[in-house]
């Protein structure tokens, strides 16, 4: 499929620089969808696990690509003529060699064009955490199953986080909050252990 | 007489092929003689104008065990249930128009205060129950409430109370000098649906699949991550039998998306995944299913991959044929028929849109491509259905190996009106009476359509009109 020869070299950037674009586009819109909040319906879990798949799969390419150098991914080329096809398609305004228009302004898509696999990558172990461990740990003997949320850990859709947000909805102000809410759970987990067997019959500092 | 072999055989010849001709135009050939088969608009139920109340959308569509009865739910929490008329002696090539028989509301809009999320009223699925006496039965489930529904007809009613007007007043006791005894005099016809069970509580996830065991007496309901059994007449129990929810739900990659059992081995069932597997259980293995016996998957093909493969491999239906030999599963751009007997790949595929394979950038920027589609089989397992944009459904026929693409539209409404079969032109010369992919209209999806068990009648649902389509018959 790749040119052979002195060509090689053109051809390779060429694709690399195409397959970039489509990337940044779907990245985009992953992250736009993700983002995207209903208030009051929970978001379908397919939908959202099928999205954060997606991201995984564009994120672990970045990345794979990131360590060759012209090694093009081979569903790179076989994207291209598709991809094209498609700019023209979905965005009216774009043409080849330029940049994937403006998604609504997010800030969040503003920085993730600079730096995409480390913010993806933060933003979801950022907002794993919170359905993690600490939660578990400290309340094991109590049932929550009731407090289950049938969404996925509640800020992988970010607009489900404390109501101060559900105007912003933007990635950088949730990365804040989590900030905050971990330090408090980590100020929680340094009590329970210098408090130790006494959780059982509750705290007592 | 033939005076020779050669005369003999030609005429042993020509009978033959009179004989076919004969058997083919009877639509009894084994294969079900879809290519015979013309399709004539019937009725169309709904609303006729463009302007879609939201409620009025319909969501599932579902014929009973004899075709007589044919249900319909909606995203208003309501069930319609239409009933075919018997077939009029002075029009016996037509086969009876369907009516409504019973109007109900089976759920209703419900809050969840833990998570402060609305609870849709919408009718994911409705199951019949095989009629047993007089009354008829159907499971009907939202996202997370299943309720089975009593549908009885009364047509009599008391008259002649001793102590009671016919208005239901008491009489004054000292006009009551005689004893009489109330008879049963006829009525009008009238329907009445009553909730018998209601199944709550067992699902953290929302359901997408109820499927009701040829035992007749139990069901399971699929949500997400879970599958429940039950007893229908057990409500505060359910067992659960498969769960795939990850200790770590950081970890979930994969989500149950569609459940059946066997429509004759009551321990089978099969779920399918949003990765494109389906697994097949057996309930006698163990109380939980979480190791499959089968799990039917496809490798993927390298020439097709893309951003969006995942995507659309993911399974939106499932059903076993008739026969209990096959199953159909329903993926975003094709529909399957896998042999139970083989895993490893499916026995015949076909393709519902393949010139929508090059738009999926635009599909998934417009969250088409998240859209659901289902299939069904018809009565005899010879010809598979399912739908598709611009408010086109197809047919695919595995004996003939013909497909058609048929539209249902108020244009082409008119009584006993033949469906010309319709094309997507995917090259660069349209020709006359093709569409072009690009003028096809992505927000009339048919998603929702149902084969009558025995006749070759289909039930296809739009956003929210519903289409009766019928075979033309001679």
């Amino acid at each position: 499929m790749l040119g052979r020869g002195v060509k090689r070299k053109w051809s390779c950037l060429e694709e690399a620089e195409v397959v970039s674009e489509a990337r940044q586009l779907v990245l985009g819109l992953c992250l736009e969808k993700l983002q995207r909040y209903q208030a009051g319906v929970e978001l379908s879990l397919r939908r959202s696990v099928l999205l954060i798949n997606t991201l995984r799969q564009i994120q672990e390419e970045m990345r794979s690509d990131g360590v060759g150098s012209c090694d093009v991914h081979p569903d790179s080329c076989l994207l291209r003529d598709d991809f094209r096809e498609d700019v023209t398609v979905t965005c009216p305004g774009c043409s080849e060699g330029e940049s994937p228009p403006e998604l609504p302004s997010q800030e969040a898509n503003g920085s993730d064009q600079q730096k995409p696999p480390a913010a993806v990558s933060d933003a979801v172990n950022a907002m794993g955490y919170l359905g993690d461990l600490a939660l578990d740990d400290i309340f094991e003997d109590i049932d929550t199953s009731m407090y289950e949320t049938s969404d996925l850990p509640s800020a992988w859709a970010s607009g489900s986080l404390p109501q101060s947000h559900s105007t912003a909805g933007s990635l950088q102000s949730c990365l804040m909050d989590l900030n905050e809410l971990d330090h408090i759970m980590e100020i929680l987990v340094v009590e329970t252990h210098l408090v130790g067997p006494g959780l059982q019959n509750g705290f007592s500092l | 007489m033939p005076v020779c072999v050669s005369d003999s055989v030609k005429v042993g010849c020509f009978a033959l092929q009179t004989c076919l001709n004969y058997v083919l135009s009877l639509g009894i050939w084994p294969g079900g003689g879809s290519s015979d088969v013309q399709w004539c608009f019937s009725q169309v139920k709904g609303a006729i104008d463009d302007d879609v109340a939201e409620a009025d959308i319909i969501s599932t569509v579902e014929f009973n065990h004899t075709g007589e009865l044919l249900a319909t739910g909606d995203k208003g929490g309501r069930v319609v249930i239409f009933q075919q008329e018997p077939e009029s002696k002075n029009q016996p090539q037509c086969r009876g128009e369907y009516n409504v028989y019973s109007t109900f509301q089976s759920h209703e809009p419900e809050f969840d205060y833990l998570k402060s999320l609305e609870i849709e009223e919408k009718i994911n699925k409705i199951r019949w129950l095989p009629q047993k006496n007089a009354a008829q039965f159907l499971l009907s489930t939202n996202d997370k409430t299943i309720k089975l529904w009593k549908i009885s007809e009364r047509d009599k009613r008391p008259e002649g109370y001793n102590l009671k007007e016919e208005d239901g007043r008491y009489r004054d006791p000292n006009t009551v000098t005689t004893l009489r005894v109330p008879i049963f005099r006829p009525m009008d016809l009238m329907v009445e649906a009553s909730p018998r069970r209601v199944f709550a509580n067992a699902h953290t996830y929302h359901i997408n699949s109820i499927a009701v065991n040829s035992d007749y007496e139990t069901y399971l309901s699929a949500d997400d991550l879970r599958i429940n059994l039950w007893h229908l007449e057990i409500t505060d129990r359910s067992f659960n039998i498969v769960d795939i929810k990850p200790a770590n739900m950081e970890e979930l990659t994969e989500v149950i998306t569609a459940a059946e059992f066997h429509p004759n081995q009551c321990n089978t069932f099969v779920y399918s995944s949003s990765k494109g597997t389906i697994r097949m259980c057996d309930m006698r293995a163990s109380a939980l299913c979480d190791k499959h016996a089968k799990m039917f998957e496809e490798p993927e093909d390298p020439n097709n991959r893309s951003f969006f493969s995942e995507i659309i491999s993911s399974i939106s239906d499932v059903k076993f044929s008739h026969s209990g030999r096959y199953m159909m599963t329903r993926d975003y751009l094709s529909v399957k028929i896998w042999d139970l007997n083989m895993e490893t790949r499916p026995v015949e595929t076909y393709q519902v849109h393949e010139y929508l394979r090059s738009k999926l950038c635009s599909l998934y920027e417009n969250d088409c491509i998240f859209d659901k589609f289902e299939c069904c089989w018809n009565g005899n397992d010879s010809v598979v259905m399912t739908g598709s944009y611009n408010n086109f459904f197809r047919m695919f026929d595995r004996g003939y190996r013909q497909d058609v693409t048929l539209e249902a539209s108020r244009e082409n409404s008119k009584p006993r009106s033949v469906l010309k079969p319709r094309k997507v032109s995917t090259g660069g010369k349209r020709k006359k009476d093709e569409i072009s992919v690009d003028s096809l209209d992505f927000n009339k999806k048919i998603l929702h359509t149902a084969w009558h068990p025995l006749d070759n009648i289909i039930a296809v649902a739009t956003t929210n009109n519903l289409y009766i389509f019928q075979e033309k018959l001679n």
